[in-house]
């Protein structure tokens, strides 16, 4: 259970006439940045959708921030925003002109749309091109500008559906970066995207979908199994190897890096001893990180 | 820190003013509805055509006007050449056609090829209410177009009076209400149909084209039907002639059924038939570009 959970389903359930989109999924999501990840298909936009009051589920129920997805769409909109993957920019008018509108269709009267259009341009990086028409933008440019119009009017949550697509390295840190910062101004995310690494850096909560089934709802701190002990060795490995299980460690090997298990003992313990026993030298040592790719991969529940 | 510069960051504050809701969504939807069929803030180009157009539909008022004002200082005792408050609708019902040809096209198809529709879609508002509002854009913007040039008449002439500015004002005030009329069937039998090609067309060109051809194509086949005596009911062809069923019912409103040279009325149509004609396709066109739009917001 969650305290005060910011989205919630209960046998929330969509099908596209004979194709399910959505297989009765439950789940519960705090305050903070979620990710929500999947493959083509799992159900991210449908779910979105939803969550958004434009699509009405074939059963069960969904809240945002407390208010019925379905019933209260007026009032969920009105306290979040959202960037959509696809285009969502006019070509014909400035970037200012354009957030002044967006603020607008979210209540601000007009004044007050006008400086936070201009606030939220600069907070994105924009403020020198905000009299460009957005015909004329990069696309790094506009990701920041579909950025800037979901959260110009400060929602309290945003929806934001792939932030990093079609970006160049150098953009896509920049976009993460900003993301991250969104939780420090007390805007809740939920960002969805194939890509597990940006999720992995971003948030601190994941919601896991597959065929439109729930795999995996939970914290990010929970995919670090302490009971994994994670080494990167410098040079040859065997020594270690053979110490570790002649104490009774359970060793597997994955290039340069071995992964220790103990039934019946501590398994840092173990490797401490083996490393001083074989003056094996090493890059790196800890608990195992178990990234999102593996759980995914695993096609199991963790 | 470098001497050259430094950089400030001026952090984030959240909004904690006022949030006016669907309201707010509602009067911002309209506003630039207003704002797209006239390219206010928008490149120079695209003002081009609805001022053009502006222009054309004002400028015979204002020469009526002056010319009355000649006639009335040079030879006050002679008649008006100038046409009445009805035959203006025919200089402004052609331009009119041309203008909501384009305004339509322009209120609703770049939003959903730019995608724009999305961000419409995540705010407090109803897909009805972009449609009204988008609507109401269109008919604000007709209203003006046939409006402008007929209070300017209808106050040069009273001016002109020779009983004098208010005495002039009061002996046509009969006119009102048949202006207003006039200018409602009109907006009803363009902007509706207008909405609706541009729900279906994906291309402004195209919806422009359809639109047009609609009206042009309508009038000439059902003028040529019409003239087909040897086949039964043949009058009623006069039906598909769209566009002159506004024309025929402002006749009607100004009490002058038969004085214009209209298929319609040649084909012994009664003015309440096009206005029922005008009625249906508006309600028709209307319902289907609501249920389109439920279903893609």
């Amino acid at each position: 259970m969650v305290d005060a959970p910011i989205l919630s389903a209960t046998d929330l359930g969509h099908a596209y006439g004979s194709l399910v989109a959505l297989h009765s999924v439950d789940f519960e999501l705090p305050a903070g940045r979620i990710g929500l990840v999947g493959a083509n298909g799992a159900g991210k936009t449908t779910l979105i959708k939803i969550l958004l009051g434009i699509l009405r589920p074939t059963r069960g129920s969904t809240t945002v921030l407390g208010f019925d997805a379905t019933k209260e769409f007026l009032d969920v909109r009105s306290r979040i925003g959202y960037m959509p993957e696809g285009d969502c920019l006019p070509e014909d008018i400035t970037a200012s002109e354009f957030l002044i509108q967006a603020a607008g269709l979210a209540g601000l009267p007009a004044n007050a749309a006008r400086q936070r259009a201009s606030d939220v341009l600069t907070l994105v990086g924009l403020e020198e091109e905000r009299f460009r028409r957005l015909g004329g933008y990069s696309t790094g440019m506009k990701q920041r500008a579909k950025l800037a119009q979901a959260i110009v009017h400060d929602p309290e949550l945003v929806f934001l559906d792939e932030p990093t697509a079609g970006l160049d390295p150098e953009g896509r840190d920049e976009m993460l970066d900003l993301i991250s910062r969104l939780g420090g101004f007390g805007i809740n995310v939920l960002v969805s995207s194939h890509v597990l690494g940006d999720i992995e850096r971003t948030c601190d909560w994941v919601l896991m979908l597959d065929g439109g089934h729930v795999r995996r709802s939970g914290p990010l701190s929970h995919l670090v199994d302490a009971d994994v002990v994670e080494i990167e060795v410098v040079g040859e490995s065997g020594a270690l190897i053979e110490e570790l299980t002649a104490a009774g460690a359970t060793v597997e090997t994955s290039r340069s890096r071995v992964f220790v298990t103990a039934a019946d003992a501590d398994p840092f313990i173990l490797v401490r001893d083996a490393l001083a026993a074989t003056g094996t030298g090493i890059w790196s040592m800890g608990p195992k990180a178990t990234t999102l790719e593996d759980v995914f991969l695993e096609g199991s529940d963790v | 820190m470098s001497d050259q510069g430094a950089v400030f960051d001026l952090g984030y504050t959240p909004y904690e003013g006022e949030r006016r809701g669907r309201r707010g969504a509602v009067r911002t939807t309209y506003k630039d509805g207003i704002n797209r069929v006239f390219g206010i803030r928008r490149r120079a180009r695209k003002k081009i055509l609805p001022w053009i157009l502006i222009v054309l539909a004002v400028l015979p008022a204002v020469v009526f006007v002056g010319f009355a004002f000649l006639l009335s200082t040079f030879a006050p005792e002679a008649d008006s050449p100038f046409g009445s408050h009805a035959d203006y609708f025919s200089i402004t019902g052609a331009i009119i056609l041309l203008f909501v040809a384009l305004a339509g096209p322009e209120l609703l198809i770049p939003d959903r090829r730019s995608g724009v529709l999305s961000v419409y879609s995540s705010r407090p508002l109803r897909p009805d209410d972009y449609v009204w509002m988008r609507a109401a854009s269109l008919l604000t913007a007709i209203a003006g177009f046939m409006l402008i040039p007929q209070v300017l008449m209808y106050v040069g002439f009273a001016a002109l009076s020779a009983d004098g500015f208010f005495k002039g004002l009061g002996a046509n005030a009969g006119e009102i209400p048949r202006i207003l009329a006039a200018t409602i069937i009109y907006a009803l039998a363009y902007a509706p149909l207008a909405l609706l090609v541009s729900t279906i067309a994906s291309r402004k060109a195209a919806a422009t084209g359809i639109f047009l051809g609609i009206f042009l194509i309508g009038s000439a086949l059902g003028a040529a039907l019409v003239q087909a005596t040897g086949i039964p009911g043949h009058r009623y062809a006069a039906l598909l002639a769209l566009g002159e069923h506004p024309d025929h019912v402002r006749d009607w409103i100004f009490s002058r059924v038969g004085s214009s040279n209209l298929v319609v009325s040649d084909a012994g149509l009664d003015p309440w038939i096009s206005l029922g004609v005008i009625l249906a396709v508006a309600v028709v066109s209307t319902i289907v570009v609501i249920r389109r739009y439920r279903r893609i917001m």
